[in-house]
């Protein structure tokens, strides 16, 4: 019985913490080129980034089987490189947090890097800083309320991911049953006791990564 | 040596309420030397835009920024620096302190490379520069705004620019804190002989500090010279007005000669001018409140000489040291602004004054 509460904690945990990572990482260079940069075709950037927040989420599973299956395009051209399929393992259950919860982090994130006095960057230039440094050392330390309030949402938001993560890594015991999935075996197969235990920790790991948040905000205080 | 700078730019700048915006041109050339100049207009001017082209922080149309023999900008060679490689001092009007670092990290960190001993020694050599020693340790959000313009100073003189830009720096500081502030920079000028550009609307500001003062009006310069020079010979209608000369008198004759100098007829008021006004006929010129000269009524003090007129009171307003005193004159509808000190106004004087002026305070312009 614990054991098949602790297996689904431990995929929901990798997948979460390592989508979150991906999530931080490409989203704040995403973010900055929304906020900062002028490109051609931004706005199709913003409107692709920001569709899987407004799609359902099988919606989106879909989308992401016809690209990553066998014959979609980035499927296709994995499995005759590498021989190396990729649904319907936890890889694809990270793809599918990160698509997810990369908008939640855009948003936060854009919006806090508007927020921050382009004077201040400039005057960073003025003072022979790169753009590079600058970005590292004044916008992204002055964002990071917003950077910090992103992680976290998208972190719940892969924890919690249900619809596309079912559409393309299955749910299959042992390797990509993820806690949200599993929520969902157990009760539909009438194992209340299994349900209310994960229930129970799924509610505890999300209090606790809000009051972890919570703490670091405080700490990062001006 | 010095700045050579001549640039043209079209932008699109913020509409009046409910207007569409106007695209504003900005064209503007001057050159010079290694002194503190004034760069004096109006807000919407495009002072700021000038200054920013200058750091390399928005980009010409076309046309060259040449500073102390470096090319910063050149549209016919293609050559634009980035402002990371023209280092411009630069002092934001609103500061632009890091307000995640303190005093410290601040004025270092233009010194890039530099190890920590000698970034130290810049450091404490600045503060004492500016008078701000033991700051080093407080955040900006702990400063108060004079403080906040010498630690932007500071940092902006740190890694020695070869030209400092300064953007309406004292324009929310109090009195006293400007004027020393003020000072703080004619000899920084004078010790570190770097070219000094100066952003301001205030002609208070400009005639204090200035060795050379560029007038710049809806995008164009149209004065560059000594304060003395734009102060007391404006070219123009536009830029007597920006340097305070309140009575003007538009496109008037020049009538005839008297002892004094030159006899100029406008809204059927005679004035006497000793700026040489051979060859023209129709001329404007006008009068600095300050230079008109109020006293109490009395027939004795009318006579034939020039520049003596009788007239009526029609308002006073109070300006703490001076009062601003508004003088209808017999026989016209000209009204004539009077800046006099408060002290030295005569108490005896009722509503009916003479007024005089002085016939080399009766500047010509265009």
């Amino acid at each position: 019985m614990l054991e098949d509460a602790l297996i689904p904690l431990s995929i929901t945990l990798k997948v979460a913490v390592l989508s979150t990572c991906l999530v931080a990482v490409f989203g704040i260079l995403i973010s900055y080129a929304l906020a900062r940069r002028d490109f051609r075709g931004k706005w199709l950037a913003d409107i692709l980034v920001t569709l899987p927040l407004v799609l359902p989420p099988t919606v989106t599973g879909y989308l992401l089987v016809v690209l990553l299956g066998k014959n979609g395009a980035i499927g296709s051209f994995l499995f005759e490189t590498t021989g190396w399929s990729l649904l319907f393992t936890w890889h694809a259950a990270v793809i599918a947090a990160f698509v997810v919860s990369l908008p939640l982090m855009v948003k936060t994130t854009a919006s806090a890097i508007s927020a921050v006095d382009r004077e201040l960057e400039y005057a960073a230039y003025t003072l022979g800083h790169s753009e590079l440094e600058t970005m590292l050392f004044v916008t992204l330390p002055l964002a990071k309320k917003g950077i910090l309030a992103g992680i976290v949402l998208s972190f719940a938001r892969a924890v919690g991911e249900f619809g596309a993560t079912l559409m393309v890594a299955g749910n299959i015991p042992g390797k990509t049953n993820t806690m949200s999935l599993s929520i969902y075996t157990a009760f539909q197969s009438g194992n209340d006791a299994l349900a209310n235990i994960l229930v129970i920790t799924l509610v505890v790991v999300s209090l606790l990564s809000m009051a972890l948040a919570a703490r670091f905000v405080d700490r990062w205080s001006v | 040596m010095g700045v050579k700078v001549s640039l043209s730019k079209k932008y699109r700048s913020r509409g009046r309420k409910g207007g569409r915006d106007d695209v504003f041109s900005l064209d503007v050339s001057f050159e010079v030397g290694n002194e503190l100049v004034v760069i004096f207009g109006r807000s919407g001017s495009g002072k700021t835009t000038t200054l920013r082209c200058i750091a390399g922080l928005e980009t010409p149309e076309c046309g060259s920024i040449i500073v102390n023999g470096k090319t910063y900008f050149d549209s016919d060679s293609g050559i634009d620096l980035q402002p990371q490689y023209r280092r411009p001092g630069y002092v934001f009007q609103n500061y632009a302190l890091f307000p995640h670092m303190d005093v410290r990290k601040n004025i270092v960190y233009g010194l890039k490379g530099w190890d920590t001993a000698k970034k130290e020694d810049r450091l404490f050599e600045m503060l004492r520069l500016l008078h701000i020693e033991g700051l080093e340790g407080r955040y900006p959000s702990q400063l108060s705004g004079g403080q906040k313009q010498r630690v932007a100073l500071a940092r902006a003189l740190a890694p020695s620019p070869d030209i400092l830009l300064l953007d309406e720096p004292f324009s929310a500081l109090d009195m006293v804190v400007r004027m020393r502030l003020r000072e703080r920079i004619k000899t920084i000028q004078k010790e570190l002989g770097i070219p000094i550009l100066f952003i301001t609307h205030s002609p208070e500001e400009a005639i204090s500090l200035a060795d050379r003062v560029v007038v710049l009006h809806e995008g164009q310069v149209h004065q560059s010279g000594s304060p003395r020079e734009v102060f007391y010979s404006p070219v123009d209608r536009d830029v007597a007005e920006l340097v305070g000369v309140s009575n003007i008198f538009e496109d008037g004759d020049v009538v005839g000669n008297s002892p004094e100098g030159f006899v100029l007829e406008g809204r059927g008021m005679q004035f006497v001018t000793s700026s040489d006004v051979s060859g023209s006929d129709t001329v404007s010129w006008g009068v600095r409140p300050e230079n008109i000269h109020l006293m109490a009524y009395d027939e004795g003090l009318l006579s034939d000489e020039g520049n003596v007129f009788a007239g009526n009171v029609l308002d006073v307003t109070d300006k703490g040291s001076s009062k601003l005193i508004a003088v209808e004159l017999d026989g016209s509808n000209v009204v004539l602004f009077c800046d006099v000190p408060t002290r030295l106004l005569d108490e005896a004087m009722g509503s009916r004054v003479i007024v005089k002026i002085a016939a080399k305070d009766v500047l010509v312009f265009e």
